[in-house]
């Protein structure tokens, strides 16, 4: 209550006068803040966000004072780019305010401000008072051209006394007021966003239910001191799928001259199908989110078709997979991931291991066919003078074997783990509706059409004329076929007379 | 079932037809900007009416060839930076001869439209590999298509837009001396003509709005993150910015005439940046992009 009393009494007439109010209520600093944005976002693009400044010297960085001082590496978060972003949102807050009030004005009193300068006169050749013309005339655009004479448009829509005013289609300043009031609110998305939300991974073995303890916490509770929280359901693998596409590989020259030739007829592009023609098709996970020991939902998700449970959204992000390689008649297999270079004893050198080719592969001719686990192996080896030098081992299939330096390697087991992304992210839904709400203002502001008529029939030697100007508003507006149509309206009400009467 | 040898031996044959028409169409693009360049020397309407007739050959033999390729892709034809190009020039050049069709005489606008359909066909075919790919996993969303095609939709447009506004601002000078430019822009007609650049700008910014929406909202889907600062999102956002600069500054007095021109175009080269040059920005600065694909 004291509040309210407190806001009534502020005299908010006096802020509007304000000068630096006025200046926030500009176009001008609209333009000049959009112009300030946009060397930001360039930096942005030229610093590798989210990178540390270790790295970045590592790559070369010349810029490193600079770069540490102005926070380079995280400018969208650097205090300068949050004062301009903030600024930007009070000139929009106060532009759309500031024209809320105008519109509500415009809308008690329509004809404040308008003049009346025709630009069509129409003689209305009819043997009728002109009580009468007024009468269908206004009939012709409320009732064939669609228009609306508002009520108070009687009392108030007159200009010097006679001129009245119809209009058309959605009022183009409410909707551009409308677009401007969906982004103050992606605004507020951004921020919710900005404060609450977190994100983490989990690795999830097929066949494991593993609880979810995020490492991460939003800057709004971690600002509080509070720490990340286990949530309160566990996620269960039953399955990690994955699919290839036979892809085959195509025989085309890299150089200009030889692509030439090419078109010139003189050599043909060739396809064929190699080991190695496999293109990723899918990767999916069969998930149970459990709750206790009950399993509550069961869900098979993929690269674009997430798991949400709970205000937190689990995405398909990546794979793991692992090997066991026995070597000889060893019985102890050795482990490694495929990201990883595996040591093997006896041969010089480290191992590394492709992406383990394993699944379904859907061929060219429309079949598919189980794939027989296997991986690439190559050898990396390292000289006197430290110089790397890679040779490619071959193909290593589920039980088969490859021998390197007199030892039978054999691949004895393959894994694969999937690895979810995870987000909760409250400010999802707001900007959701927000963006698709400024997405539909806009364009109905844009395509849409909107028509202003201020017209006014007067009487010259006993003929009453239509004198009348036109407004329009949107792409789709077409002023010639309104004319056209009501000439033809006109005719009709009319004894046939020529209306191409000059402006 | 259709053997794997006779599949591929009828892609390669498709693929060689198909790369064929593609350099007829460039050379067709080439002509048509060698017409223009023609006709802004010369002053005769004549190589402009032939090079935008010519237009109109090239731009119907492109439309057989992009459905050749998404006969042979079976999908959509614009997944690798090779269609897109070819989307992109074709796009452009059927955008400018729709908004064209009513000008009598005007064909300057021609040169700009015609050099980058050209430019962006030559890149296509000299430097990036014509292999039709499956759909990759990320790109396999309902999104792919509405995003896509309509922020394409949106570059096209901004094309078009911005040979107007340069044409705009060579002719005005000599108009406003009381020269006579012989390029069918007369003092009458010159504002009616620059009008369409500000109603094209206005068009294509829905269209890129929901470009860069929609693009969230399927980043949202497939990553989990509306948004990343990655530097195609970050540069189409650059984009957005600098035509809600230019359309602003179409309803400030002092700032309609020159500033907001200028703001058009530079829009134009953000859009080229969004385009083409985030990806060489990418490559040369190390800076990695979830938009890999399109690189």
């Amino acid at each position: 209550m004291i509040i309210l009393t407190k806001i009534k009494s502020i005299n908010w007439q006096a802020i509007r006068e304000n000068k630096l109010y006025r200046r926030f209520a500009s176009l001008k600093t609209s333009v000049i803040l959009l112009g300030i944005l946009i060397g930001f976002y360039i930096v942005g693009t030229i610093f590798p966000q989210g990178g540390q400044i270790d790295d970045y010297i590592k790559a070369g960085g010349r810029f490193t004072p600079f770069v540490i001082f102005f926070n380079l590496l995280n400018i969208f978060t650097a205090p300068g780019f949050l004062l301009i972003a903030l600024l930007l949102f009070i000139n929009l807050f106060i532009c759309t305010v500031e024209r809320f009030l105008l519109l509500l004005n415009q809308r008690a009193n329509r004809a404040d401000g308008l003049e009346f300068i025709p630009a069509y006169t129409f003689p209305l050749d009819i043997n009728r008072q002109l009580e009468d013309a007024h009468g269908s005339i206004k009939e012709i655009f409320i009732k064939d051209l669609g228009f609306k004479a508002y009520p108070y448009h009687e009392e108030t829509a007159l200009i010097d006394g006679s001129a009245r005013i119809v209009e058309k289609g959605w009022s183009y300043k409410w909707l551009t007021w409308g677009y401007h009031l969906a982004i103050l609110f992606c605004f507020f998305g951004f921020l919710l966003t900005y404060l609450f939300s977190f994100e983490d991974e989990i690795i999830l073995y097929p066949g494991e239910a593993a609880a979810i303890k995020p490492a991460t916490i939003s800057r709004w509770n971690k600002s509080w001191g509070h720490q990340p929280q286990e949530l309160d359901f566990k996620l269960q693998l039953d399955e990690f799928i994955t699919e290839y596409n036979q892809f085959p590989v195509l025989d085309y020259p890299n150089d200009k001259l030889s692509r030439l030739a090419m078109a010139m007829g003189w050599n043909e592009p060739k396809y064929f199908v190699k080991n190695e023609s496999y293109f990723p098709k899918d990767w999916k996970s069969r998930l149970k989110v459990i709750e206790g020991n009950k399993t509550v939902l069961e869900k098979t998700i993929e690269v674009n078709d997430p798991l949400y449970y709970h205000g937190t959204t689990f995405y398909q992000a990546a794979y793991k997979q692992n090997l066991k390689i026995q070597v000889d008649d060893n019985p102890i297999l050795l482990e490694t991931d495929t990201d990883n270079e595996l040591m093997i004893p006896g041969i010089e050198g480290m191992f590394r291991f492709g992406t383990i080719k394993t699944g379904t592969l859907f061929k060219k001719d429309g079949s598919q066919e189980k794939i027989k686990s296997f991986v690439d192996a190559t050898l990396v080896k390292k000289d006197s003078a430290g110089k790397t030098e890679t040779e490619k081992i071959g193909k290593l299939e589920q039980d088969g074997s490859l021998i390197v330096d007199n030892k039978k390697i054999i691949l004895k087991e393959v894994k694969e783990a999937s690895i979810l992304s995870y987000r909760s992210d409250p400010g999802v839904p707001i900007l959701w509706w927000a963006g698709v709400m400024a997405l539909l203002a806009m364009s109905l502001r844009v395509f849409g059409a909107w028509y202003r008529i201020i017209y006014r029939i007067e009487e010259r030697e006993d003929t009453p004329y239509l004198s009348f100007t036109i407004k329009t508003k949107g792409l789709m507006a077409d002023e010639e076929k309104l004319i056209r149509r009501l000439k033809h309206l006109l005719e009709n009400m009319t004894e046939p007379i020529d209306l191409d009467t000059p402006v | 079932m259709p053997n794997l040898e006779a599949i591929l031996s009828r892609d390669a044959y498709l693929l060689s037809v198909e790369i064929k028409l593609f350099w007829f169409v460039a050379l067709l693009y080439g002509t048509c900007l060698i017409l223009h360049l023609i006709h802004l020397i010369t002053r005769k309407p004549g190589p402009g009416r032939l090079g935008t007739n010519m237009l109109w050959g090239a731009v119907i033999m492109h439309a057989g060839l992009i459905l050749l390729r998404t006969f042979e892709g079976q999908r959509a034809p614009f997944q690798t930076l090779y269609e897109s190009l070819s989307w992109f020039a074709w796009s452009a050049s059927a955008t400018y001869l729709y908004v064209g069709r009513k000008w009598k005489d005007i064909y300057l606008s021609g040169i700009l439209v015609s050099a980058l359909s050209m430019g962006a066909c030559l890149y296509a075919l000299l430097a990036r590999s014509p292999a039709v790919e499956p759909l990759s996993p990320p790109l396999q969303s309902y999104w792919f298509e509405w995003h896509v095609v309509l922020a394409f939709l949106s570059y096209a447009v901004f094309v078009v837009s911005c040979s107007i506004e340069i044409v705009y601002l060579m002719i005005k000078p000599s108009l406003k001396k009381g020269f006579n430019t012989e390029y069918g822009l007369h003092i009458n007609n010159l504002e009616i003509f620059h009008k369409q650049s500000f109603r094209l700008a206005l068009f294509g910014f829905p269209l890129l709005t929901f470009g860069i929406f929609s693009g969230a909202a399927w980043a949202n889907d497939a990553w989990g993150r509306y948004w990343g600062w990655d530097p195609k999102e970050t540069w189409s956002l650059i984009t957005w910015t600098m035509f809600a600069m230019y359309l602003h500054s179409m309803s400030i007095p002092k700032w309609k005439e020159l500033p907001a021109s200028v703001f058009n175009i530079l829009g134009f080269i953000c859009m080229l940046m969004t385009f083409i040059g985030v990806n060489w920005l990418a490559r040369l600065l190390g800076i990695p992009s979830l938009h890999l694909y399109a690189m």
